[in-house]
Formats: C-alpha cells, sequence, structure tokens
C-alpha cells in the first residue's frame, strides 16, 4: 500500500503534473495560433477589442451577468471556484510537500480557513451537479463530462478532509490518501483534454470568438437581399433583451 | 500509411522525452543527470554528439570538392542536402557542446581570451569558422525563396569558389584536429587506438563516413518520401568509398606494426574485442561488400553498407573519446540513458530541421510532397468521434505536439528522484597544510596540492613585517593562524564564528546578552563584533580586511589571494608567467617526494601501460 502511495506521490504525480502543465500550454500556444491564421483569412479584420475585453472580464465574475436568472448558481460556482483554485495551491501541507520536493515554498492558507473552503467546495460540487441534473434547460445542453467533473473534483476535497481529520476514519488513513492522491492525478491528466482547460483558456473565451468568427464582409445585408426583405428590420438591430423574453415569438420580434 | 507523418511523430516523440531530460540536466546540473566522474569526464556526449556530429558532416567537405574542386558534375544533385547535412551535422555539435559544458554560459570566453597552446583551442575555432562557411555555403538555398535576400544571395553566389575552398581547409584541420586532440592523452587511450597518426586516420575515416552519411541520407529520405532512389550514382560513391576503407586500414594495420603494438590485437579483454568490431563494421565488411560490383549497385546493399559503417566510424569515435580510456581505478563508464536520450534529441532536432528544409527549400531538384500534407486534400476526421481533425496542417500540428506534451511528461515520470535533487558539492574538510620552509599545501590530501615556498616568501616580502600580508585574522591567543582554521571546507564556505559552540560550555557558555543586546531583534546586524571580547584577532596592518564571518572555501580562498598578488607580479617582473597555474601547481611527483618522503603517491594519475 505505502510503495502505491509513493508512486503515486513521486513518479505518476510528476507525470501527471507536467502533463497538466505543459498540455495546458499546448492547448494556449494551440489556440493563439489557429486565432492568428483565422485572424488571416478573415477579410474583416476589425476587432472589438475593448468590448472583448470588457466581456471576458465580465465572466470573471458570472454572477454579474446570471444574477436575474440563476442567482445561487452565479453564486455557489464563484465559491465552489474560490475554494477549488485556493486550497490544492495553498493548503500548507502541499506547500510543505514542495518545499520538502523542490526546495521552496510560498504561502499558505490558515488551517481553519482552509478547513471550510473544503467544505464549501465539497457542498459546492454536489449542488451544481443537481442543479445540473435538475434543471431542463441545463440538461439539454450537458455532455456526459459535464455530470461526471463536479463530482469527480469533490473526491480529492472529500479524502483530502477525511485526512486531514483522521478522528472520521482513523483505521482508513492510508486508502484515503491513496484515493486522494489518485483521483488528484487522474484530474491533473484529464484537465488539459476536457472542459477544465478553460482555466487557462478563459482569457481566450471572448477573444476566439470575436477574432474568428467572421462572416465576408456585408454577408448579412446580401442573405437578406437574396431573401426579398430588404425593407424588413433585422433583428440584429433590435435590443439583445427582447431575445431572453421567452414570451415573444418569433413572429412578434420580427413584427418589432 | 503516412511514413513522412509517422516518421515526424517518432521524433517529436524523442524530443519531448529529451526536454524533460535537458530541463533537469541544466537545472540540477550533470552529476545528477549523467554517469560522467571526475575520474571519466567525457563520455557519449562527447564521443557521439561532438566528435561523431564533425565526422557525420564529413560529406560536406568531400562532395564540394568533387563537384566545385574537381568539377565532376554528375554528382552536383547531391550537393545541396550535403552542405544542409554538414550543416545541421556542426549544429548539432554546437548543440551537443552545450549539454556537456560544466558552465555552457562561459562558451565565448574562448574567442576573447585566447589560448593557443590548447589542442581545444584549434578545436574550437574550427567549429566556429566551419560552421560559418557552411551557413554561408547554404544561405543562398532558403534565400531564393526571399526576393528582399537577393542582394546578399548573389554576392555569396559570387563568393562560393573562395567559401568551398575555406570550407575544405577548415574541415581538413577540423576533422584532423579532433584526433590531434587525443595525442595530449597518451596514457588515458588504450594503446589498439593511440597512435601519432591519429589525426590522419581521423581525416581519412572521415572522408569515408561522409560518402556513407551521404548514400544513407539519399536512401532513407527516397524510402521517406517514396521518391524514386539514386540507386546509380550512389554505386560510384561507394566505389570511391572502397579505396579510402582500404586507406584506412592498411593506415591502421601499417601504423600497429610499425608502432610495435601489432601484438595487442590477439590479447584478451574487452576493449581488444571492441577493436575488431569496430574494425570489422567500420571498414573491412564494407571493404568486401563495395569491392563486388552486384552488391554495391543493389539498393538493399546500399543500406546495409551504409548504415554498417556509419555505425563502425561512430564506433571508432565513441571508443577514441571515452570508451576505451583506461581510468584511474576501476571505475566503469557506460552512458547513463539521460545521456543517450539527449545524444538522441540532438540528432532526431536535425532531423526535423533537415525535412523542414528540405520540404520547405529547394534542397533537391524536385520539393518533396507529402500527399497527406498538401493543401488541396480534404480535412481529417477522428475515426472514433467523427469530430474534425481539421485541414492537414493543424491536424499534423495537434498530433506532433500531443507527441510532444506526452513524451516530455513521461521523461519527467522517468527521472528518478534522486536525479532531481543533486546531491550538491560534497563536503570536504581541509587539513593543515604540512612542512617547514616549504609548506606541502593540499586541504583534501588527495596528493594533488601545491608546494608552497613559505619561507622564500617571508624572505622575498619583508620578513617580519610581510606575515600581516595574508594572515589576516587569528584565533583567540593565538598568532598568524592558519588558513585551515577559518576556511575549513575545500568547496563550501564556511562559519568562522560557530554560534552555538560559543554558546555551549566548551564556548564559554555565554548567555545571549553577552553579545546580542536585549531591546532588540536577535541577529547577525545587531550583534557585537568578535573583537568586543576578543582581542588581537586581527592583526595590525592585515591587507584583508574581514567584514563577515563566513570564509570563503579552501580552494578558492587560496586561488583569490595567490592569483592577486602574482598577477600583480606580472609588471613587476615582466614575466606573464607568475600568474599561470603552472607556476604554483608544478610537477607533483617531485614534491609528494620531498614532502613526504613516501612513494605511494606519486602514481597518482598514470596507469602503467602493459
Amino acid at each position: 500500500m505505502q510503495a502505491w502511495i509513493d508512486f503515486g506521490q513521486g513518479p505518476l504525480f510528476r507525470l501527471c503534473f507536467a502533463l497538466m502543465i505543459l498540455g495546458l500550454m499546448r492547448i494556449f500556444i494551440l489556440t493563439i495560433i489557429g486565432m492568428i491564421e483565422a485572424y488571416n483569412r478573415n477579410e474583416d479584420k476589425i476587432v472589438p477589442f475593448a468590448e472583448l475585453i470588457r466581456l471576458t472580464f465580465s465572466w470573471i465574475l458570472p454572477i454579474t451577468r446570471v444574477w436575474t436568472k440563476r442567482p445561487v448558481y452565479g453564486v455557489v460556482s464563484v465559491l465552489f471556484h474560490i475554494g477549488l483554485i485556493l486550497v490544492p495551491l495553498f493548503l500548507g501541507a502541499h506547500v510543505l510537500l514542495w518545499k520538502n520536493s523542490v526546495g521552496f515554498a510560498w504561502f499558505s492558507l490558515p488551517h481553519a480557513l482552509a478547513d471550510n473552503l473544503t467544505l464549501i467546495v465539497i457542498a459546492g460540487g454536489i449542488i451544481l451537479f443537481l442543479m445540473r441534473a435538475i434543471y431542463r434547460p441545463s440538461r439539454a445542453l450537458s455532455r456526459k463530462q459535464d455530470y461526471i467533473w463536479p463530482l469527480l473534483l469533490t473526491i480529492p476535497f472529500v479524502t483530502g478532509y477525511l485526512a486531514v481529520h483522521t478522528a472520521f476514519a482513523p483505521s482508513a488513513y492510508q486508502w484515503t490518501m491513496l484515493i486522494h492522491i489518485y483521483s488528484a492525478n487522474l484530474i491533473m491528466v484529464t484537465i488539459p483534454f476536457t472542459k477544465i482547460a478553460h482555466c487557462v483558456l478563459m482569457p481566450l473565451s471572448q477573444l476566439v470568438t470575436g477574432v474568428s468568427w467572421k462572416f465576408p464582409l456585408g454577408a448579412g445585408d446580401k442573405v437578406i437581399e437574396t431573401l426579398g426583405h430588404k425593407d424588413r428590420p433585422t433583428w440584429v438591430k433590435e435590443p439583445r433583451v427582447a431575445l431572453d423574453e421567452d414570451s415573444l415569438s418569433g413572429k412578434e420580434i420580427a413584427s418589432k | 500509411m503516412n511514413r513522412v507523418q509517422n516518421f515526424k511523430l517518432i521524433l517529436w516523440t524523442i524530443i519531448g522525452v529529451g526536454a524533460a531530460v535537458a530541463a533537469a540536466r541544466f537545472i540540477f546540473g550533470l552529476g545528477a543527470t549523467t554517469n560522467l566522474s571526475d575520474a571519466v569526464p567525457w563520455g557519449l556526449w562527447i564521443g557521439f554528439d561532438v566528435m561523431s556530429g564533425v565526422a557525420l558532416a564529413g560529406g560536406g567537405f568531400v562532395i564540394t570538392a568533387t563537384v566545385y574542386i574537381f568539377k565532376l558534375d554528375k554528382y552536383h544533385g547531391i550537393v545541396r542536402p550535403a552542405v544542409l547535412t554538414a550543416l545541421l551535422g556542426y549544429v548539432a555539435v554546437a548543440v551537443g557542446l552545450l549539454f556537456d559544458l560544466g558552465l555552457p554560459w562561459n562558451i565565448w570566453h574562448m574567442i576573447i581570451f585566447w589560448n593557443p597552446h590548447s589542442p581545444l583551442f584549434e578545436v574550437g575555432w574550427c567549429v566556429m569558422l566551419y560552421l560559418t562557411v557552411l551557413l554561408l555555403e547554404f544561405f543562398p538555398v532558403p534565400a531564393a525563396e526571399f526576393g528582399w535576400l537577393s542582394t546578399i544571395r548573389n554576392f555569396l553566389i559570387k563568393l562560393r569558389m573562395p567559401l568551398v575552398i575555406a570550407g575544405i581547409a577548415l574541415s581538413t584541420l577540423h576533422q584532423s584536429s579532433l584526433g590531434s586532440l587525443f595525442l595530449v592523452m597518451p596514457f588515458n587511450v588504450h594503446p589498439l587506438w593511440y597512435s601519432p597518426i591519429m589525426p590522419i586516420m581521423f581525416f581519412v575515416s572521415a572522408i569515408g563516413l561522409g560518402l556513407m552519411m551521404v548514400s544513407f541520407e539519399s536512401r532513407f529520405t527516397s524510402y521517406l518520401y517514396r521518391k524514386e532512389a539514386e540507386t546509380e550514382l550512389l554505386a560510384k560513391l561507394g566505389n570511391a568509398a572502397k579505396w579510402i576503407f582500404l586507406l584506412y586500414l592498411l593506415m591502421r594495420f601499417g601504423d600497429l606494426f610499425l608502432r610495435g603494438q601489432i601484438g595487442h590485437i590477439f590479447a584478451g579483454g574487452w576493449q581488444v574485442k571492441m577493436f575488431w568490431v569496430e574494425i570489422a563494421i567500420s571498414a573491412a565488411i564494407p571493404l568486401i561488400l563495395l569491392s563486388i560490383k552486384r552488391v554495391r549497385t543493389t539498393g538493399a546493399w546500399q543500406w546495409v553498407i551504409s548504415i554498417m559503417a556509419i555505425t563502425g566510424i561512430v564506433l571508432n569515435r565513441i571508443n577514441v573519446g571515452g570508451m576505451v580510456h583506461l581510468n584511474r581505478g576501476d571505475t566503469f563508464y557506460l552512458p547513463a540513458w539521460t545521456e543517450i536520450t539527449i545524444t538522441a534529441t540532438v540528432v532526431a532536432g536535425a532531423a526535423l530541421v533537415f525535412l523542414f528544409m528540405v520540404e520547405r527549400f529547394n534542397v533537391w531538384e524536385v520539393r518533396p510532397v507529402d500527399p497527406k500534407a498538401d493543401p488541396s486534400t480534404l480535412p481529417e476526421f477522428d475515426y472514433a468521434s467523427q469530430a474534425s481533425l481539421g485541414r492537414p496542417l493543424i491536424a499534423a500540428r495537434t498530433k506532433y505536439s500531443l507527441a510532444f506534451v506526452f513524451a516530455a511528461a513521461f521523461g519527467f515520470m522517468l527521472l528518478s528522484n534522486q536525479s532531481l535533487s543533486s546531491e550538491g558539492v560534497i563536503a570536504a574538510s581541509v587539513e593543515e597544510a604540512r612542512g617547514g620552509d616549504t609548506l606541502w599545501v593540499d586541504g583534501d590530501l588527495d596528493g594533488y596540492g601545491v608546494s608552497f615556498q613559505h619561507q622564500m616568501h617571508i624572505d622575498k616580502n619583508g620578513n617580519e613585517t610581510s606575515c600581516v600580508q595574508c594572515h589576516h585574522m587569528n584565533l583567540p591567543l593565538d598568532e598568524n593562524t592558519g588558513c585551515y582554521a577559518c576556511h575549513r571546507d575545500m568547496y563550501i564556505p564556511t562559519d568562522a564564528f560557530g554560534h552555538d559552540w560559543h554558546s555551549s560550555p566548551h564556548g564559554g557558555n555565554l548567555s545571549c546578552f553577552k553579545c546580542h543586546q536585549e531591546d532588540q531583534h536577535k541577529n547577525a546586524e545587531t550583534a557585537q563584533q568578535c573583537d568586543h571580547c576578543h582581542d588581537n584577532l586581527y592583526p595590525a596592518g592585515a591587507t584583508i580586511k574581514v567584514d563577515n564571518y563566513h570564509a570563503p572555501g579552501y580552494v578558492d580562498a587560496l586561488h583569490e589571494l595567490c592569483i592577486g598578488c602574482h598577477v600583480k607580479l606580472i609588471e613587476e617582473t615582466g614575466s606573464p608567467d607568475i600568474a599561470r597555474c603552472a607556476n604554483c601547481h608544478n610537477d607533483q611527483r617531485d614534491v609528494v617526494e620531498a614532502v613526504d618522503g613516501t612513494k605511494e603517491n606519486i602514481l597518482i594519475g598514470n596507469v602503467a601501460l602493459p
């Protein structure tokens, strides 16, 4: 058992960690290269940078974006992310592991705060899973990995919490550590190849759309002309809010 | 099956593992990542990356001489690939050397600080100059693609003859100077290899290897890009190589015979077996095969012969470069997997650049087309998910980067915990210098030391007044304390103060506030200085001022003290020799005998040859 734990903490951890870092760098660079190529192909070279930056930053705090519709989701999601990022990086025990292996260390969270954040992540993961499973529009948009990730992410937190508070399961300490280490390794390996890659792609998320999704100049006008609706107002010029109103049917929008 | 893409995938995988190892090598150092040691400082990297890299580049000067000097125009088609191979070979040498040098960032020192007595000085200059010549020779090929470079290109084409001549001259110098390098170690290289004509043998074998390399490269790229092989031309090259191999064999055995070392070829030992393997595959078997016309004109045999000869001559370079060195003690060197990986990475990198050049520029008469990378082919789809992999270029990019990332992560996994935390500098405690008027200064008692004429230095520097020029700190109640008392380790700075010792019963059991102030933080800055209690700690008029209690390592301290003074003496005496290493580190055998009277240490450093 101890040999498996040592392997998970040593060589396997190095493999998974390196794969995560290099894989994220790879996907970041490939995205940027793809974006540059798309930009070079486009006829329309106008990129609304100010707007894209504003959008990107506003999505960092999604509460501002989804407050009107799904406030619970917005709050839980933000809290979940805070714990998810801070605890693995700044937990005292993790920092100590780094210090013992590579020789340098950094700031660590107070013990009580780390504990509470861990509990928030566990609760948040479960709530996010349930909301996704129960809320019909989310279910329609979800892939398999969307259900798996919130639960998978909580596994190292549950086992980590049990490992710190050994009073819960004193005899199963090694098993707890084993699951903790191997589930964390599994997460690190899969991050660059699944949606969790948004941890580095997030700054590019709006930029990619703004730079690469271009129709040829004047394409919209030509389509309308071809369809013979030249005198009709187009919905693009309407305020965005109108689209979010479920009560308005397509006809009503067109008549506006 | 797409041969080009699969081959490139393999190359990227190798480079991925190599990148992980390279990171470890540059972060943790040579000791952590190689099997090299003080006894075997040169290994695979010198033998393969440097020595063989240079030899593999031999095709460059052989083919340019054939075409431009001897005007054999039928070989014109293979000039550009041969020059490109030579260029990449030399770049690989330079890159490989950066891994092997302990302080690679000092590589430019050779340009400024000349040491014309060193064979490496010639080697280094030849590498730099020939690399430059090769760059200039090859530059017109890629420059043809860029209109704005046409002026430079035309100028270089006019300069072609001088460049070719310079290239041949420098190659001749350099191929042979690698041999000369080993002339300076007659006691290290096994007598079956050590020979006064080693430079000439290196040169001759490089010509043979150059021809074989061109032949291999032509066959391999024909296979890769599915183009028609130049079998006829390669047969002619093989015919020429035959005579070179014959000459080489005659030289090897004639030399052994004339030097009276021929008896060694029948002696036992793995080095002798190595000799026979090397002779067989580097020259003897290729010579026999190339002599048969039907064999040398057959494609499959051309593969066999070229691979065999290349392996053989590379083995020769590795042997001379380190494998058959007779070591002090019985240390045995086999390259670590990390060394092999770095070597493979350098080769893979060169191969990738070669393929890039060939696909992108007019290295051959016709640019090869990788059918799947043709812009007109349709996008690829993943078999399982039916997701689009994009246009072939994007698909290739995705695959190569994925191979690289996985391989690099795997490389990090393979590096053992030990190799990720190097031992650092090994502690070596210092012993007092022994002797009277002449002191034998050998801190770690390894037999390598300096005989220091203590009395002579006193006499020349003004008798009693001279002590303070070197002795700058005394132990309490002592005078002219020796260096070893504070500089207690050969390389690691030591603490000349001893905090815990002072608070122990032996050191007076001092309370904190004997030195620290009660109302201040207890640290070195706010504490009392040593001379607060101790009298006569610093001799009056000492030249060296002590401003903290970290004594540098013994070697550093003495080098700084002696060299500092000796450099000033250059002007006074007018002799630059006085500040050279050998002025103090002179013949040690006499010194050991004179000082200690024992003969046991005398033979350290030399192995009695059989």
